[in-house]
């Protein structure tokens, strides 16, 4: 019987809203079901993993097959739905393809934004949670604080979120061509509805300076400015605050053009002609797109936009394969771990150790005392024996006492430290 | 000897253009750490090439035609080496170092060797005149290197396809910024270039200097920069136009580097 660690989950492509929303964990019933999952008989450690993409259990235990047909009806009974419902959607990995899965995941190859930065944050704060209620343990530390430290690599070796893939990041990168610094810079939000307030959200998120918020009634851009920090601009002092604006974020549509080339000519003149980036997002637009061929005007609309986001889409799916093979061999190495820790090997290796020292002194004391008779010699290897015999008395019962549960990996990690017992993983890579 | 330090820095500055194009290729560490040590490297070579010439001839080799080229080239990479100390612009050497590779091959092409100091030019005022001319025409090289990265960034984002080889251009501010520092800096020296030259002239050549095509394409490109700094300060141009007139001014500075020299008109042409 060998241990295993086990996923059985779901996620964005094998099930749909519906069914992920179901047996997502809502803040507060995480912890009980951590512990919830940890009673079950097979696991001896455990962790959750639950976001708005995917919900994954996560368990090792000294008998893997046991443990993933425990967890299917784990995940139903706990949300308290049918089994049959989930039983198409879920998937499982056993082992080392256990060990991938994590990593891609934390590492953001499994999302459904590759790259996108978010889904280390959850996995840290979800792994805290089992840590915290006692649910992993040193199998599921390891795993999962390796998994952060693949993530952390792949982020710096890789350009997997180098880049934008969001409007915001998107109109960002196109920035950055043209101006030096962003935070002496002022964003004009012309309509302060939800996506334009978003992408100001995220334009503040990445260091521009200050917001001015114009909208039509008076009251909302008021609201909308107090939120992002910035200043509202009554609707009739567009065109006379326009100048202000090192960056213009069209967001309100009318029958018309709202802002026209005239208004950016005037603008521009007021301005000395220093640049200005304009982003159209609105439906119908907002920006006459004649305003382009004003010099020192860059005007990008929506459709601009999602250009840029799908090309960086693929520029990540490229990066995405080097990143494969990062997380390739960083399973290889964690394995490697996870399989010295058998129990088995370690309590023979323990014994081989003891039993050399042992002939070593013996050799060298008997050699020492010259001529002796074959009733001392005997007398002296008994002695020598029955004292190694006493020694490992304590440490080979704890070991077989915790084989298979989740004390195990300390304890085979304990004793292959305290007796130097050959470490199979030699690169020391604890970090954190 | 000489000869072959010039043509090993010249080689240098070729390695130099693949390492920035490379580098505002791909945007990885390695060219841009490669970069300014290879323009250092070829930078030295060059100047104890210079130096030897210098020796071999008694006299600052400032006078041939070859001379000033190798000079000049020589000076717009040191120029470039401290402007990147301050603030890397890889983008910025993918310009500078086939510019100084020109340069340079084109001092090799023209190469005539050490010639005596003609009797016209022993007066301290010449060593003053070519290197302050020289400085000036450098700095004004780089706001040429400058403005191009500028038209290619512009073009870039006007035309909304940001994708390809020039992803990691230098921005449009930082472009136009360093070009009008480079401007008023360049001018300057040109223009004390050109008062030296023209004071010099006034005792050495007696009367015919006024007409020299050197000095008239140096003057009409003094005129373009001079109304340049004036839109930038008064009427607020930058941009585009800046950058289209900072190519013209050089423009004509090369005509009155090259074309005069080459076609040997002029007191200029004579020799220098």
């Amino acid at each position: 019987m060998e241990r295993g660690i086990v996923i059985v989950g779901l996620n964005h492509r094998t099930a749909p809203v519906e069914i992920r929303e179901r047996v997502a964990f809502s803040n507060g019933r995480l912890e009980p079901a951590l512990r919830r999952l940890v009673e079950l008989g097979d696991v001896a450690e455990g962790a959750i993993l639950s976001t708005c993409n995917r919900v994954e259990v996560i368990a090792c235990g000294a008998d893997p097959a046991a443990v993933g047909r425990a967890l299917p009806g784990f995940l139903a009974a706990v949300h308290g739905v049918p089994d049959a419902l989930l039983a198409e959607h879920l998937y499982a990995f056993n082992g080392r393809e256990a060990v991938r899965h994590l990593f891609r995941v934390a590492a953001s190859l499994d999302s459904m934004v590759v790259g996108e930065p978010q889904i280390l944050g959850q996995l840290k704060e979800q792994y805290a949670a089992a840590a915290a209620t006692g649910a992993s343990g040193q199998v599921l530390h390891r795993c999962f604080h390796k998994s952060f430290s693949v993530a952390k690599k792949i982020r710096r070796e890789t350009g997997i979120a180098e880049k934008a893939v969001s409007i915001g990041s998107a109109a960002v990168e196109l920035a950055r061509g043209i101006f030096d610094s962003l935070a002496d810079k002022t964003a004009m939000l012309v309509g302060a509805g939800a996506m334009g307030e978003l992408t100001a959200r995220q334009l503040l998120g990445h260091g521009i300076g200050s917001v001015m918020v114009a909208n039509r009634t008076f009251d909302r851009a008021v609201d909308v400015a107090r939120e992002l920090d910035g200043m509202p601009v009554p609707w009739e002092q567009l065109a006379k605050t326009l100048p202000l604006a090192d960056l213009v974020i069209g967001a309100a549509s009318g029958d018309d053009y709202l802002l026209g080339a005239a208004v950016f000519d005037e603008a521009l003149r007021e301005r000395r002609r220093r640049p200005m980036f304009v982003i159209d997002l609105a439906v119908p637009r907002s920006v006459d797109p004649a305003v382009n061929a004003l010099d020192g005007v860059y005007l990008y609309d929506i459709d601009d936009l999602e250009g840029v986001i799908a090309d960086n889409r693929g520029a990540r799916a490229r990066e995405a394969a080097k990143a494969e093979t990062i997380v390739e061999a960083e399973v290889e190495a964690f394995w490697r771990w996870f399989t010295s820790l058998d129990t088995v090997p370690t309590i023979v290796a323990l014994r081989e150790k003891l039993e050399t020292i042992r002939r070593r002194e013996l050799e060298r004391t008997l050699a020492a005392l010259g001529d002796v008779d074959p009733r001392q010699r005997e007398a002296v290897e008994r002695l020598s024996a029955t004292i190694v015999n006493k020694i490992l008395h304590g440490p080979l019962t704890a070991l077989r006492r915790h084989q298979g549960d989740r004390e195990q990996a300390f304890y085979v990690e304990a004793a292959r430290r305290l007796f130097r017992l050959a470490d199979p993983t030699a690169e020391d890579d604890e970090e954190e | 000897m000489e000869l072959t330090l010039l043509r090993t820095a010249m080689f240098l500055y070729l390695a130099a253009t693949m390492a920035a194009l490379v580098g505002i290729a791909v945007r990885r560490e390695l060219p841009q750490i490669l970069l300014p040590r290879l323009l250092l490297v070829a930078v030295l070579v060059h100047a104890v090439s210079i130096v030897l010439r210098s020796a071999a001839a008694h006299h600052l080799a400032l006078t041939t035609f070859d001379e000033t080229l190798s000079f000049l080239a020589l000076l717009l990479v040191a120029l470039f080496l401290a402007v990147q100390r301050a603030r890397p612009l890889v983008a910025l050497g993918a310009i500078v170092s086939p510019l100084a590779f020109g340069l340079s091959f084109a001092a090799d092409v023209v190469y005539e060797g050490v010639r005596p100091l003609p009797p016209v030019l022993r007066s301290p005022l010449f060593p003053v005149h070519v290197i302050l001319s020289s400085l000036g025409d450098a700095v004004l090289a780089l706001a040429f290197c400058a403005s191009l990265l500028y038209l290619l960034q512009e073009r870039r984002l006007k035309s909304r396809r940001v994708r390809g080889w020039f992803q990691h251009l230098p921005s449009l501010e930082t472009l136009d910024r360093f070009n009008y520092r480079c401007l008023v800096w360049g001018l300057t020296l040109l223009t004390l270039g050109i008062v030296t030259g023209i004071v010099w002239a006034h005792t050495a050549w007696v009367g015919i200097w006024s007409s020299d095509p050197k000095l008239v394409f140096s003057l009409a490109a003094w005129v373009v920069y001079v109304a340049l700094l004036q839109g930038r300060m008064t009427a607020g141009w930058r941009g585009r136009r800046a950058a289209t007139l900072t190519i013209a001014g050089f423009a004509l500075i090369l005509v009155s580097f090259v074309g005069v020299n080459v076609l040997g008109l002029g007191e200029h042409g004579k020799a220098f």
